[in-house]
């Protein structure tokens, strides 16, 4: 975590905060980055994967190798956070 | 009212094997232990007795599950876990009529052909552990479990095992890893306990209150026992009541009687002179009852149709001017502190509901909150090792649709519709 708020700081992004959340229901398949309220989630993120999704969060494109978490889940989280639940 | 684990009313001391022998103790045994096993099975099979620790699943056929796995040994634990917020029936069974559940456990043991059992007891429990460990030297000392068991051929060894206090110690797979000298954490299934139990071999797991059926059941027979309950709900249930009545406490009755029966002539009703304003049949995980289901009979069925269930017969009741809120944020804090944490979809399940139920006291969120509850437990029906996944949704979903005026404040002015 500490790793991708350096890149996002040396990247000059200051709008985007990094902070941990409770479990999402998909820690099998973690480290998970969950990007809102653009609604993205990366699965399985590796620190060589950081540079992309950092990348992603300056405007760049989407990482599709990452994006492997059930649809069904991601909706239902978005929902979630859709109402202020954090 | 006459009952069959308690011979008159709830004991108050505990029973030696003098004063159990006396009415007709072991001679259950004495009987069966010359008839081939199956008899047992099938007497048990037939008086219809179904387990007392939650689930209702017929022991008979349990026990025949076990008998015919193919592997051997085969072993008999008895679970006295009881760690069901408000549960005591498990606990005065032990500590008073110790001799009427160690002859149950034998009894068991010789249905399902298993030459060892433990006893797994609530660490808590001094005085049921030491009561226990004492009826089993006199039983011992009498020659009812040992080896060549009343001048037979079978042998029987128990061991007690102390249960850690922690809600999933008592699910029946956890209780096999902590006798297998693990953490209480429940195993994926199938495959079941009765093919792949203790290690790895047919285990049958059954609960203390419904081992203490199995020897006045082979003594009087299973036509006698059917004469208590309803067709499908046989015998008798130890039902526990709290402190809110005027005289809580443990009470046998029949299965079908009326909830009205338990709550008013057993219990007094309610201490503080409140009406009723709901009743959770099988606290924590049951669903609310409005009042007017006070006359539902006291089984599976009956309760189940009436919209709850009747798990190991713990019996709450909210009186007027509880907050709903208040009470279900506990039952969905109690559940997300009890999850064991090891199956993700439980670990998201419980520590939102906590933390969506948070926000809607502090009048957060509002009716798209709300809405969520229901997307979160259908989402994760059917997941996880175990059923406490399946747990905090009777009580919430039954709350919101039977109380949608104690949200409605909460989210409105963020404070209690009671107060």
């Amino acid at each position: 975590m500490a790793n991708l708020q350096q890149r996002i700081a040396a990247k000059g992004l200051k709008d985007i905060e990094v902070k941990s959340y409770m479990c999402f229901g998909a820690c099998q398949e973690g480290p998970n980055v969950v990007i809102y309220p653009e609604k993205n989630w990366y699965a399985r993120v590796k620190t060589e994967d950081l540079d992309d999704i950092v990348a992603h969060l300056a405007g760049g494109p989407h990482v599709q190798r990452l994006d492997t978490i059930d649809s069904s889940l991601k909706e239902l989280i978005y929902q979630l956070l859709d109402t202020g639940i954090f | 009212m006459q009952g069959i684990l308690f011979p008159s009313a709830v004991p108050e001391g505990r029973e030696g094997l003098k004063e159990y022998r006396a009415r007709g103790g072991y001679q259950a045994l004495a009987q069966a232990s010359k008839g081939p096993a199956e008899a047992i099975v099938k007497i048990v099979t037939d008086a219809g007795l179904r387990g007392r620790g939650g689930a209702g699943f017929p022991t008979g056929k349990k026990w025949q599950f076990t008998r015919e796995a193919p592997e051997e040994p085969r072993y008999l634990v008895m679970n006295g876990g009881e760690d069901e917020p408000g549960s005591k029936k498990d606990r005065v069974l032990l500590e008073n009529l110790p001799h009427l559940v160690v002859e149950g456990a034998i009894l068991s043991a010789y249905a399902i052909g298993a030459s060892k059992a433990y006893l797994y007891i609530n660490a808590r429990y001094d005085v049921a552990i030491k009561s226990i460990t004492d009826a089993l030297d006199e039983a011992k000392s009498a020659g009812f479990w040992g080896e060549n068991i009343l001048g037979g051929d079978f042998d029987l060894d128990f061991e007690i095992v102390a249960a850690p206090h922690n809600y999933v110690a008592g699910e029946d797979t956890a209780v096999l890893e902590v006798i297998e000298g693990r953490k209480p954490l429940p195993r994926q299934k199938p495959p079941f306990p009765v093919t792949f139990g203790l290690f790895g071999k047919p285990t049958s797991v059954n609960n203390v209150e419904t081992l203490a059926n199995v020897a006045p059941i082979l003594l009087k027979g299973a036509e006698w026992y059917r004469k208590f309950g309803t067709a499908e709900s046989t015998g008798t249930m130890i039902f526990s009541l709290g402190d809110s009545v005027n005289r809580p406490g443990v009470y046998e009755l029949p299965f079908g009687t009326p909830l009205r029966y338990l709550i008013e002539e057993c219990g007094g009703g309610l201490k503080s002179g409140k009406k009723i304003k709901a009743i959770m049949p099988a606290a924590p995980s049951s669903a609310f009852l409005p009042p007017d289901k006070i006359d539902t009979p006291l089984d599976h069925n009956s309760m189940r149709d009436a919209g709850s269930a009747l798990g190991c017969g713990v019996i709450k009741l909210i009186s007027e001017g509880t907050c709903i809120v208040e009470e279900v944020l506990r039952i969905a804090d109690f559940f997300t502190a009890e999850s064991c944490g090891q199956c993700p979809a439980c670990r998201m399940e419980t520590n939102m509901l906590s933390m969506m139920m948070k926000k809607v006291q502090a009048g957060q969120g509002g009716q798209p909150m709300l809405e969520q509850f229901n997307k979160i437990l259908a989402f994760n029906k059917g997941k996880g090792f175990c059923n406490l996944i399946a747990m905090p949704g009777p009580p919430i979903e039954s709350a919101l649709k039977l109380f949608p005026a104690d949200f409605e404040a909460h989210l409105t002015t963020g404070k209690c519709a009671a107060n």
